[in-house]
C-alpha cells in the first residue's frame, strides 16, 4: 500500500495542515498572506515536499513509446509553469494541431518574425504520450511538435523538426487536482525546445484558447540540491560518473566555481550520511528527507572550505549535472537517462504547482 | 605563386579580422604604398582575399614572406589559443652568456637534427622576447604551415611559452630548447592561459607586490566625525591588507582560470564512515572569471574567503602557477606535470 505523504514542516508543532483548494482564489490568497503573517494557524502556504521517495530506476521503455522517449532525452528543455487549462480535451488533439498550424501561419503573415525560409509552412502535430502520467489523477502528457514543410517538397521528403514542447503532470498533488472545478485540466509543467519566437507563438495560442497563463519556472537552489541528492542516490544502479556543481560568487568580476566530485566518492559520502539517520527503522527506508539533502550539501561544502577557506554559501548554485542529466537555475533541464525521467518530472511538477499563482 | 602558398595566404586572410589585417599590412614592408592603398577594406572578405593574392603574385612573394606576415600578426595579437609555460632548469656554466645569434644558430641546428622537414623562423621582438615559429613536417612530407607552433623565450630568463604543440612533437622541441639555451632540463611550469602577457607578468613577477608588514599604514587613519565610530574598520583594513598580500595590489595580471585537482581524504570528525575510508575524496575545482586574481582579492576583502588566505589560493600569484594537484602528503607543493595534450 502506498504510504500517504506526510508533510513534516520543521518549524510548526504537530498541527496537521490541510491544503484544500476548494475556496475561491481571493480567499486562498488571503489565507496565504495571513499564514505568512502567522495569524491563522489552520492554513498553510504550500511547501516543497520535505520528504521524497528515493527513486528506483524505472524502466519506462515499456510504457512510453521509444520515439517519444528518444525525443525527451535528446533535448535540453526550457521550463515554464502553466495554470490549469479550461476545456482542454485529449480527444481533440488533431483539431488542436490544425488550429495551431493555422495560427502560426496567420501570425507569420502578419510579419511576426519566424526565421525559417519564407516559403516554408509549418506542420504541427499534437500527440498524447502515454506512460508519463503515473498517478491515477494525472492527466495524460501532451507532446507538440512543429515540423517545417518546404513548399516544393515531395510527398516523401522527411520533415525537419524545428520546435517541440510538452505539457505534463507527473505525480501532481491529488488534493490540488481534486479541488479543481470540473472543466479544468491541470498540466502544470511545460517544456520547450526550439526557436524562441515559436515558443511564444505556441504559448499565446494556448493562452487564447484555454484561458491559461504561462510563467517562467526557475529551479531554485533547494530543488537543485534535491536533484543533486536524488541523482547521487542512483549511483548504485546507474553510474553517475561525476557530480558537477557550478556556483557563482558575487564579487567583481564574478567568479565562477566549478566543483566536480568523482561519482563513487560522492556516493560514499551520501551513503555515510544515510546510515547515520537510519535509527528510525524500516518504515523510513526508501524515503529521503530534506535533512539528509542539506547534510550532504553541507558535507561537500565543508570539504571545499577545508581546502580553500572560501564560503560557497555566499554564492548562488546555478547548475548541477551528472551523467543522468543537468539542471540550470534559469529553468533549463536535460534528462539524459530515461530511467529517471519520472522522478525528475515529479520534482519539477511540484515546483510548477508551487509557482502557480492560483 | 605555388598552390600551397596561395591556400595559406587565403586562409590567413580569412581567419584574420579586417581591422587587424589592415594594421598588420601597414607594418609589412613587402607591399608598395600604392599597392597597400589599392586594397579596399570595406569590401567583403573574399574580395579582399582575391586582391591580396593578386598583389602578392605580382610581387613574386613566396611562402617565406607570407609566414612573415602571419608571424607579425601573431606577435601583435598573441591572445588566441592557449599558451603553456615551461621553466628551464639546471643551467650550465655558460648559460648566462647565450646571446641571440648563438641561440638562433644552436636552436635551428638541434631541431633540424631531430626532425628533417621543419621550417623555423626566429625573430626578436622589441621587449627582449625571442619569438620562434615552427612549421612541422615529417620524414616524408613538407612542413605544414597551417598549424604552426609558436614559442616565446626571454633570453637570460628560464621561461618559455608555447602555443599549439602536439604531445608527439613536444620532446623534440623541449630537447632543442634545453640544448640551445645551455640548460639540463625543462619542466612544465603549470601555468597556462589565453593571454600571453598575463602569464608572462605572473611568472616573471611583473606586477605590483604587497609585502607583509607588521605596522598597518599609520598615515591612513580615517577622519571620522565625532561619536560615529566604524566598528569593523580594523577588521576590514586587515582583510584588505591580507587580500593584497595574497593577490597583489593594483592591476594584476589577467589570469582567467585556475584548476585544482584534489586527492585528499575527506575529513570530518563527526562522520566516522568517511574518516575511516582510505581512499581519497577525488574532486576537481575550477575557478574562472575574466580576472581571477581580482575576484579572489575581492573575495578576501569582502570576507567570502577567510583571511589569512589559504596557501592554496595565494600560490597562484606567489608561485606563478594555475594548475595544482593537491594530495595529503604535500598540499601546495605538488608539482606533478599535467597530463593534458598541449
Amino acid at each position: 500500500m502506498e504510504r500517504p505523504q506526510t508533510r513534516r514542516t520543521p518549524l510548526s508543532g504537530g498541527v496537521e495542515k490541510r491544503m484544500s483548494k476548494s475556496r475561491s482564489y481571493r480567499l486562498s490568497l488571503r489565507s496565504c498572506v495571513s499564514s505568512r503573517l502567522g495569524l491563522t494557524p489552520g492554513w498553510t502556504t504550500r511547501r516543497l515536499n520535505s520528504k521524497r521517495k528515493a527513486p528506483k530506476s524505472q524502466n519506462i521503455t515499456n510504457q512510453v513509446s521509444p520515439d517519444h522517449l528518444a525525443l525527451l532525452v535528446k533535448h535540453e528543455w526550457q521550463l515554464s509553469y502553466v495554470s490549469p487549462l479550461y476545456h482542454f480535451r485529449h480527444t481533440q488533439l488533431k483539431s488542436y494541431a490544425r488550429q495551431l498550424s493555422a495560427f502560426i501561419a496567420a501570425e507569420k503573415q502578419q510579419g511576426l518574425a519566424v526565421e525559417v525560409g519564407i516559403q516554408d509552412s509549418f506542420k504541427v502535430s499534437f500527440s498524447g504520450v502515454q506512460g508519463l502520467a503515473v498517478a491515477d489523477d494525472d492527466p495524460e502528457t501532451v507532446l507538440i511538435q512543429v515540423h517545417t514543410k518546404p513548399v516544393f517538397a515531395q510527398q516523401d521528403d522527411p520533415l525537419k523538426l524545428v520546435w517541440s514542447g510538452w505539457l505534463t503532470c507527473c505525480n501532481g498533488s491529488p488534493e490540488y487536482l481534486h479541488s479543481l472545478p470540473k472543466d479544468f485540466t491541470c498540466l502544470p509543467l511545460f517544456g520547450s525546445s526550439g526557436a524562441q519566437n515559436l515558443t511564444s507563438l505556441v504559448k499565446s495560442w494556448f493562452q487564447k484558447n484555454f484561458d491559461c497563463s504561462f510563467g517562467p519556472l526557475e529551479i531554485n537552489h533547494t530543488s537543485l540540491e534535491w536533484l543533486v541528492a536524488l541523482w547521487t542516490n542512483c549511483n548504485t544502479e546507474t553510474n553517475i560518473q561525476n557530480l558537477k556543481m557550478l556556483w557563482t560568487l558575487p564579487v567583481e568580476p564574478p567568479l565562477q566555481v566549478t566543483y566536480v566530485v568523482e561519482g563513487n566518492d560522492a556516493w560514499d559520502l551520501w551513503s555515510s550520511l544515510q546510515q547515520r539517520s537510519e535509527g528510525d527503522g524500516g518504515e523510513e527506508a526508501g524515503w529521503i528527507g530534506i535533512e539528509e539533502v542539506t547534510a550532504f550539501m553541507q558535507g561537500l561544502k565543508n570539504h571545499f572550505y577545508r581546502h580553500f577557506r572560501l564560503e560557497l554559501s555566499a554564492g548562488n548554485l546555478s547548475q548541477v549535472s551528472t551523467s543522468l542529466g543537468s539542471a540550470k537555475c534559469n529553468g533549463k533541464i536535460k534528462v539524459s537517462n530515461s530511467r529517471y525521467m519520472i522522478t525528475t518530472l515529479t520534482l519539477l511538477t511540484e515546483c510548477a504547482l508551487l509557482k502557480m499563482p492560483v | 605563386m605555388e598552390k600551397s602558398t596561395k591556400c595559406f595566404l587565403q586562409q590567413l586572410v580569412r581567419r584574420t579580422p579586417t581591422r587587424m589585417l589592415k594594421a598588420t599590412l601597414e607594418k609589412w614592408d613587402r607591399l608598395t604604398p600604392h599597392q597597400r592603398q589599392s586594397v579596399d577594406f570595406t569590401l567583403p572578405k573574399w574580395v579582399i582575399t582575391q586582391t591580396l593574392v593578386t598583389i602578392c603574385e605580382e610581387n613574386g612573394l613566396t611562402m617565406k614572406h607570407i609566414t612573415e606576415l602571419e608571424m607579425m600578426h601573431v606577435i601583435e595579437n598573441p591572445n588566441q589559443g592557449t599558451w603553456y609555460s615551461f621553466q628551464l632548469l639546471d643551467p650550465e656554466d655558460d648559460a648566462h652568456s647565450v646571446e641571440l645569434m648563438l641561440f638562433k644558430e644552436q636552436f635551428k641546428t638541434h631541431l633540424r637534427e631531430l626532425m628533417r622537414n621543419v621550417s623555423i623562423k626566429i625573430k626578436k621582438h622589441t621587449d627582449e622576447a625571442v619569438w620562434i615559429r615552427i612549421a612541422w613536417g615529417s620524414g616524408f612530407s613538407r612542413p605544414n604551415h597551417l598549424k604552426p607552433t609558436y614559442v616565446v623565450h626571454y633570453l637570460q630568463s628560464p621561461y618559455v611559452f608555447v602555443r599549439n604543440l602536439t604531445s608527439k612533437l613536444k620532446p623534440l622541441l623541449m630537447q632543442s630548447l634545453t640544448l640551445s639555451t645551455r640548460h639540463q632540463a625543462i619542466k612544465d611550469a603549470n601555468l597556462s592561459g589565453p593571454k600571453l602577457m598575463a602569464i608572462r607578468d605572473l611568472l616573471m613577477k611583473q606586477y605590483q607586490q604587497s609585502f607583509p608588514t607588521n605596522d598597518a599604514s599609520p598615515l591612513a587613519k580615517e577622519n571620522q566625525p565625532g561619536p560615529i565610530v566604524n566598528e569593523q574598520a580594523e577588521a576590514r583594513a586587515s582583510r584588505r591588507r591580507m587580500a593584497s598580500e595574497a593577490f597583489g595590489k593594483g592591476a594584476v595580471p589577467q589570469l582567467q582560470s585556475a584548476v585544482y585537482k584534489l586527492e585528499t581524504k575527506y575529513r570530518d570528525p563527526s562522520n566516522r564512515t568517511m574518516t575511516e575510508r582510505d581512499e581519497p575524496f577525488r574532486c576537481v575545482v575550477k575557478y574562472s572569471s575574466s580576472n581571477i586574481l581580482e575576484s579572489f582579492r575581492h573575495c578576501a576583502s569582502a570576507g567570502i574567503a577567510s583571511t589569512p588566505v589559504t596557501p592554496l589560493l595565494s600560490s597562484i600569484l606567489l608561485k606563478g602557477r594555475n594548475y595544482f594537484v593537491i594530495t595529503d602528503n604535500a598540499p601546495a607543493a605538488a608539482s606533478q606535470t599535467r597530463q593534458a595534450d598541449l
